[in-house]
């Protein structure tokens, strides 16, 4: 569907963009996840055209729309901050991409109400004024605009960061049955890991203007590549050499274990011994820090109101060599 | 088709740029270039140019009274006009004073009844013949009857015509203190007037400062009050000296231009310290749960009387002028001139419709004037002045708007470029102009013909309102350009790309998202200008001319028609009418630019609704 091949970006000396292959597939949702100034929104706007890549190709249905205007490239975006117009209604904020291609009248008409009803805005919401919608009202306006004239992919910028806790999580359960709904391809922009993982098919995990790794949100997890993907996606810990080395793992590597797979266990000589720091509760799990030698270790145990451990008490520390994610020590 | 569109692009672009360098260069550097030259190339007496002869003058003769006067009315109007104004704002928005709110409707009077209109109203009260002099003169008989002229007169009136907006901007302030820390500091064992002058007064203080020269400015740069009221200052006297000639006293056009140039000396200087003192930056409030500020109740009694005192007695002398001046603008001849209030009978004849005058001659003959009693509209002066007013305010108003859209379009469009700076730079020139340079300088400038105007004289007859309009327009350039700038700031870039990603070229895009957007700003800066025109006294003065006789002018000369010689028998009610209008204008503009200018789309919808519902209750309608 999108395809990019080889792309460069550069903003004077600075490389934002270093050899990016991308390839997105029909119907696909596809995140580019990574912190701030990673890169992830430069390629989704070198995609949407409002970027000109200094150098590689940006492919769509098999054409190169490199060099292809915004406006022709037909392709929808959802901007991080909506960019709903104030000064029109919400009928003609979805009315706008359609006028300019100069449709009849009522070809407009039924094409805002048919959208309108897909995305659930009610008549009588048609015709207020955006600053009259809720968060996520303004949301599903953003959405029925962007798709009302058909695009063949839909670009969505960081579309719920502008939003309470709460409403993020009820919102992007919308995003993704919508989409779904609507059977559109579309490509996501987030530096939230959670987000990434719930909504995505596949993702590609932004680093320092290049691509550390591109998978589903099970490879990302537990399979991450790199150090970096491992680092950025959940929380993990890092073995120091007295762990890893009485676990016989390799010297020339860093060793992390994901805190959720480290057992923890009242019985004694299971594993490493530990003491319990301290503890944070979470309600559907408990956080605990551990004290193993000099390392301490996070461990998340399920909630199931009888193994709960308090600080000071000893434990067994149990860690799966096979759970251990190692990657080779780089300079720097 | 494409490189067509190019080029209609690129010569746009050359005819804006030399539009607007003919307009900045025509009509801001050369006219003000000159009046700067004509001080260094005046001629001595004996015929040779001396760089010096104008200076030298201006230290052996009179001219510095007018410098110290100027200087002494600014340092006093600072006092006085920060005193009244943190006063009012302090008794209606932080003290617990009854009835506050109709305290800050009457303080704040004077935003719609201020410049020529104030001044004479003030004078139709308190001068020599003026009812409350006259009211007072009965309490206190030896009080000096002729009070009101001069330097006192001149510093009363403008007190109170400056502290409206001394109250507004300080009012913005206190309002945005975190009450939090007024809290804390009673907390930790403040007394109420320690928490005011240690915790709340320093966080005004950025504020005070720049309302302080803001005030020493206006002062400096009086000049309706000065005239009106007879006060030496350097306005006054640049106007004088502008339509004097050389057979009359030694070099007067480069004398004025010496004083106006002065007053531009002060001006940057006053602006630069401002400027300066600004970029170190304001006290914000670090609060991320800001509390509301709440009012203090004065708990000492005596105390407590004498803020409600005080607070009253400013409201009365607020709203003395204002509410007298109503009344009297439908009071007949007798009653105005006797200046009492004749309760029984009331008319409009100082607004329409025209009546005979009938006296007695000294040798008992009883003769009528016909017609000499006009109201306001039917006066022919009066409705030439209010067109030609209301026409060349609107044409500069717009003009302002205009100019100043396209320019901070462009230079948004090149934000931190050079050419943005220049463009800028360019429209803030006037800012650091006093009018009256800027005004006199067209008037000797264009007093010729100027081969870039079409080798026309533009002081010429009724060139001379072109040249008032091109003085409106450029004197509102500033003002219009930091609103609308403030305006631009508003439109996210995403709505610009959001319009582009739909496929709206840049001219659709402008004209459906971003004008629609600072359109209530652009509507306002020309509400503003407009009715900041519409009674202009000073540039109208400076140009002097009977063939741009402006509103403002049209009532001073009522003023000095006044009955006292008796020769323009209604003056004083058609004056009163005059104010009266004025007063309806200015509040009707206001409360479109505050009221109805400053909702939204969505309140607007609501309200349209709310219309409909109320129709349809009338009608007995479904809606």
């Amino acid at each position: 569907m999108i395809r990019l091949n080889n792309i460069f970006v550069k903003f004077g000396d600075f490389e934002a963009l270093k050899d990016i292959n991308i390839h997105v597939k029909e119907g696909e949702f596809f995140t580019f996840l990574g912190p701030s100034g990673c890169g992830k929104t430069t390629t989704l706007r070198t995609i949407t055209g409002f970027i000109e890549p200094s150098g590689g190709t940006v492919l769509m249905k098999g054409n190169d729309i490199t060099h292809v205007p915004i406006e022709k490239r037909n392709i929808g975006i959802v901007f991080q901050s909506y960019a709903l117009f104030p000064t029109m209604t919400v009928y003609d904020n979805i009315a706008f991409g359609l006028k300019i291609k100069k449709l009849p009248k009522p070809e407009i008409d039924s094409k805002v109400r048919e959208i309108a009803s897909k995305v659930d805005l009610s008549s009588e919401q048609l015709e207020k004024a955006v600053s009259q919608l809720s968060g996520g009202q303004q949301q599903r306006v953003a959405i029925a605009r962007a798709l009302v004239t058909n695009p063949a992919i839909i670009c969505m910028d960081e579309p719920l960061s502008n939003l309470d806790a709460k409403l993020r999580v009820q919102l992007r359960n919308e995003l993704k049955r919508m989409q779904r709904d609507f059977g559109i391809t579309a490509i996501y922009v987030t530096h939230d890991q959670e987000e990434a993982l719930t909504l995505s098919d596949r993702i590609a995990v932004f680093n320092k203007g290049v691509i550390e790794q591109i998978g589903t949100p099970n490879d990302i997890y537990n399979f991450s590549k790199t150090e970096f993907v491992a680092n950025f996606i959940g929380d993990i810990n890092k073995l120091k050499p007295e762990i890893s080395e009485s676990l016989n793992l390799p010297k020339n590597q860093n060793h992390f274990i994901r805190l959720e797979r480290i057992r923890v266990e009242r019985e004694k000589n299971l594993g490493f011994e530990g003491v319990i720091e301290s503890q944070e509760y979470y309600g559907l799990y408990i956080k605990y820090y551990i004290k193993v030698g000099e390392q301490i270790l996070k461990v998340i145990e399920k909630n199931d109101g009888v193994n709960i451990y308090n600080p000071g008490e000893n434990v067994s520390v149990i860690i799966n060599p096979s759970d251990i994610m190692s990657y080779d020590i780089t300079e720097g | 088709m494409k490189n067509n569109s190019l080029d209609a692009g690129f010569i746009a672009k050359i005819f804006g740029l030399a539009l607007f360098l003919y307009l900045f260069l025509g009509f801001m550097v050369l006219p003000c270039l000159n009046t700067l030259t004509s001080i260094f190339t005046t001629k001595n007496a004996s015929g040779n140019i001396d760089p010096f002869a104008v200076i030298k003058f201006f230290m052996a003769g009179t001219m510095p009274l007018f410098v110290w006067n100027s200087l002494k009315l600014a340092v006093c109007l600072v006092i006085t006009v920060n005193i009244v104004g943190i006063s009012i704002v302090l008794l209606t928005e932080y003290f617990d004073i009854k009835g506050a709110n109709i305290l800050r409707m009457g303080y704040m009077t004077t935003l719609i009844y201020s410049g020529v209109a104030l001044v004479t109203g003030y004078q139709f009260l308190y001068d020599s013949n003026g009812m409350m002099t006259t009211w007072l003169s009965q309490i206190f008989p030896t009080m000096n009857k002729q009070w009101f002229s001069g330097f006192n007169a001149v510093l009363f009136t403008m007190t109170f015509a400056c502290t409206s907006n001394h109250a507004l901007f300080l009012r913005n302030a206190i309002r945005g203190i975190d009450y939090n820390t007024v809290e804390a500091a009673r907390n930790l064992g403040a007394s109420p007037f320690k928490v005011l002058f240690k915790v709340v007064m320093p966080t005004l203080l950025p504020t005070l400062f720049s309302l302080t020269v803001m005030t020493f400015i206006t002062g400096l740069c009086a000049m309706s009050a000065p005239t009106l009221l007879g006060y030496n200052s350097i306005n006054p006297e640049i106007v004088r000296l502008a339509g004097s000639s050389a057979a009359d006293e030694s070099f007067p056009q480069a004398r004025a231009a010496l004083l106006s140039v002065i007053l531009a000396m002060f001006t940057v200087i006053l602006l630069s310290v401002l400027n300066h003192y600004e970029r170190k930056g304001h006290y914000l409030s670090v609060s991320k749960t800001k509390a509301k500020l709440v009012k203090q109740k004065i708990v000492n009694p005596a105390w407590n009387i004498f803020a409600h005192f005080y607070a009253y007695l400013l409201f009365v002398i607020y709203m003395t002028p204002v509410v007298m001046i109503i009344l009297f603008s439908f009071q007949n001849y007798p009653a105005i001139r006797s200046k009492m209030l004749n309760f029984s009978d009331w008319t409009f004849v100082n607004y329409f419709g025209t009546q005979n005058y009938e006296y007695m001659t000294s040798r008992g003959r009883l003769r009528t004037r016909v017609g000499s009693i006009s109201g306001v509209f039917s006066n022919s002066d009066a409705v030439g002045g209010i067109r030609l007013s209301f026409i060349m305010s609107a044409i500069a108003a717009a003009l302002a708007c205009v100019i100043v859209v396209l320019a901070v379009s462009y230079i948004f469009k090149h934000k931190n470029k050079a050419r943005a700076i220049v463009t800028e730079s360019c429209l803030l020139f006037p800012w650091l102009l006093p009018t009256i340079l800027i005004c006199y300088s067209f008037r000797i400038f264009f007093n010729r013909e100027v081969w870039y105007v079409f080798g026309q004289n533009l002081y010429w007859r009724e060139n001379v309102r072109f040249l008032i309009i091109m003085a409106y327009t450029v004197t509102k350039l500033p003002f219009a350009l930091r609103m609308i700038k403030a305006a631009f700031y508003a439109i996210d870039d995403e709505l610009e790309e959001a319009a582009k990603n739909l496929g709206a070229s840049p001219v659709y895009t402008f004209l459906r998202v971003k004008l629609p957007i600072i359109l209530p700003s652009v509507l306002a800066v020309f509400a503003l200008n407009f009715n900041a025109l519409f009674t202009e006294y000073d540039m109208g003065a400076t140009f002097q001319s009977s063939y741009g006789k402006t509103y403002a002018m049209i009532i001073q000369n009522m003023t000095m028609e006044e009955g006292r010689e008796g020769y323009n028998i209604n003056a004083s009610g058609r004056r009163c009418a005059s104010t009266v209008f004025i007063m309806i204008v200015s509040g009707i503009i206001l409360y479109l630019v505050y009221g109805v200018g400053a909702r939204d789309l969505g309140e607007r919808l609501e309200a349209r609704k709310k219309w409909k519902r109320r129709w349809a209750r009338l009608t007995g309608k479904r809606i």
